[in-house]
């Protein structure tokens, strides 16, 4: 299939009529759930600067939620950053380094390891799993579960509140579309930009999951890029308040600058835009340099 | 001042005196079992290009491993064949893309991993220190069996040239590329990125990165094991098994690789004697390992040797 020509890149999905009642039910659904916390020392994974905690929240469904949560040791409150649910069974303990002197939160997404009971994702599957209809996507759930971790965090008076920075792919964004109190967003690898135009311009997983869905089921074809466009970053962008970087790849990559562009548009303030170099530590540094700058912890 | 080079730096593995007969004996416990491979084909997952097959066989302990198996839509062969092996937290890929380049490909997904899980599921955090005190329990002999098993899968099909197989992987895929290289004289070459499993203790003083800081927590906690750690270590060090590779390999590894230290990834190399190795050392790059440029070289690197 051909690639939609990056100079004339035009997102097709438009924003769906309900999407703001959509987003608004789904927040209302949460806000009626008490998180219910526990917070629970995990010593295996502390460190003598930083304190490990196995986190438990409640979010819509009721569905009881894993997460990693880690406070430096010392006098807060500390900036934080959130690892946002990534496209992945495993979430990682958080990065030993980041420990130092931030607040970092990891949460496991219902279907991930650790809340994975009673709903177990597949992979491939997830992508496509209720995809049918809006109200029936679990991602609607996802996205309420990634709310309630930055819900957390605000919560917490070793937060400093001002100071919060999502990192992941689009579910950092539309935490931080849905929560504007997130101050920096780190996205990369978006799942929902343009999922209509862009999935079927690779036969890469994940998005390879939305082309095998519709190649075996083609009369559905409409519903899915229905449903998908409830979630589509650039759809929720002009509600962002953050700072946002948005790693691209180089020309001939899936994720250009020339494709970014409407939603860097879209964006109220928009976007810093770095383009991946093809050297990881190189990568690494940039993007944790700029996050510094957002969180005021650069050091010297 | 400046970082010692990781070129020279001197590992600490040691290969103990038993451990030929250890995995002499792991290997053909398995063996005994009957493979009994299932191959069911998954339409949602298959393309006009490529046919895909959910697969399942069983492995050391009686436990049933998944895989996926993708070849060329209407090819009946001989084709390549090629192993696809799964790094430690990821879930294994669909091989579309290699079958789409003619190959007979298996992608492998060892105890505990999501569709291999339900008999040992030790988790991530967790399989690397999963009874890692006692080397005949360890969470990575029957993980080792599983790899080993993958090639028997492979050869079962009609269609795969038994004279061309190649395994691939980066991460725990590296390592796992070359343990199945060295325990299989099947194999016709390998290319193995950013290679996991080697020299663990060292790794783990090298690094805070997960999953090798696993091995530092534990250790945290239960200081006084560490001989014990060791020991097991020793028995499934990567490193030791290198000598035993006779085919061509590709390695590449990234200077700046903070999960899996390059003095590893070095030392590794130096211990693969009797194979012909093509390493590839990136600059500036960490457990990408170069991997956006490298991957035409892996390509051609495989097709050389697999491709005729």
């Amino acid at each position: 299939m051909t690639s939609p020509a990056p100079e004339t890149f035009t997102p097709s999905a438009r924003p769906p009529a309900d999407l703001d009642a959509y987003w608004q039910a789904a927040l209302d659904e949460l806000e009626a759930l008490p998180p219910a916390a526990e917070v629970d020392p995990l010593p295996l994974r502390s460190t003598d600067f930083a304190d490990c905690y196995a986190l438990k929240l409640t979010s819509i469904g009721p569905y009881r939620l894993f997460a990693y949560y880690s406070v430096p040791r010392g006098d807060g409150p500390f900036p934080a950053i959130y690892h946002a649910p990534a496209y992945a069974s495993v979430v990682a303990v958080p990065p030993y380094e980041e420990r130092r002197r931030h607040v970092v939160l990891s949460l496991c997404a219902r279907g991930q390891r650790l809340s994975d009971r009673p709903f177990a994702a597949s992979y491939p599957g997830l992508l496509t799993h209720g995809i049918e209809s809006p109200a029936s996507y679990i991602y609607r759930g996802i996205v309420c579960d990634a709310v309630r971790g930055v819900d957390f965090l605000l919560s917490r008076p070793e937060v400093d509140a001002r100071r919060i920075a999502a990192v992941g792919n689009d579910l950092a964004l539309l935490v931080a579309a849905l929560r504007p109190r997130v101050a920096a967003v780190v996205m990369a690898n978006p799942l929902f930009y343009a999922a209509a135009d862009l999935a079927p311009a690779t036969s890469t997983y994940p998005w390879e999951e939305i082309n095998d869905y519709v190649r075996l089921s083609p009369d559905r074809a409409a519903a899915v890029f229905g449903t998908l466009a409830y979630f589509d970053p650039l759809h929720l962008a002009p509600r962002v308040r953050s700072a946002v970087y948005l790693p691209h790849d180089r020309p001939g990559g899936l994720f250009t600058a020339e494709r970014l562009a409407p939603l860097v548009a879209a964006l109220p303030d928009g976007a810093t835009l770095y383009e991946l170099t093809g050297y990881g530590y190189t990568d690494r540094c940039a993007q944790e340099a700029w996050l510094a700058d957002q969180l005021g912890t650069r050091a010297g | 001042m400046p970082r010692p080079s990781p070129e020279t730096y001197p590992s600490t593995t040691v290969k103990p005196a038993d451990f030929d007969q250890f995995w002499t004996a792991v290997l053909a416990e398995a063996d005994r079992l009957p493979l009994a491979p299932t191959f069911e084909p998954v339409p949602l997952r298959s393309t006009p290009q490529v046919d895909v097959f959910d697969v399942r066989f069983t492995s050391l302990d009686g436990l049933r491993i998944a895989a996926w198996y993708c070849r060329p839509a209407g090819r009946r062969g001989p084709l390549p064949g090629l192993i696809i092996v799964p790094g430690y937290v990821s879930e294994p890929l669909l091989p579309k893309l290699w079958a789409e380049r003619g190959y007979a490909a298996l992608s492998l997904a060892p105890r505990g991993k999501l569709r291999s899980n339900a008999q040992f599921n030790p988790g991530y955090p967790g399989l690397l220190t999963h009874n890692i005190v006692d080397r005949n329990t360890y969470g990575y002999r029957g993980f080792y069996a599983d790899a080993y098993r993958a090639v028997d899968v492979l050869l079962s099909r009609a269609e795969v040239d038994r004279g061309r197989i190649g395994v691939h992987g980066s991460s725990q895929g590296g390592a796992l590329t070359v343990l199945i290289a060295a325990l299989r004289r099947e194999i016709t070459c390998g290319a193995a990125g950013a290679p996991y499993l080697c020299g663990f203790m060292d790794a783990a003083a090298l690094t805070h990165s997960y999953p090798y800081q696993e091995i530092n927590d534990y250790l945290r906690l239960y200081p006084e094991r560490a001989g014990a750690v060791r020991a097991t270590l020793n028995y499934y060090d990567i490193i030791n098994f290198a000598d035993r590779i006779t085919c061509p390999m590709l390695i590449n590894i990234g200077l700046e690789d903070d999960v899996c230290p390059p003095e590893t990834g070095y030392a590794l190399v130096r211990a693969m004697t009797n194979a012909r190795v093509d390493l590839h050392v990136y600059p500036n790059c960490a457990h990408d390992a170069g991997s956006a440029f490298h991957a035409r070289l892996v390509a051609d690197f495989l097709a050389e040797h697999l491709h005729g």
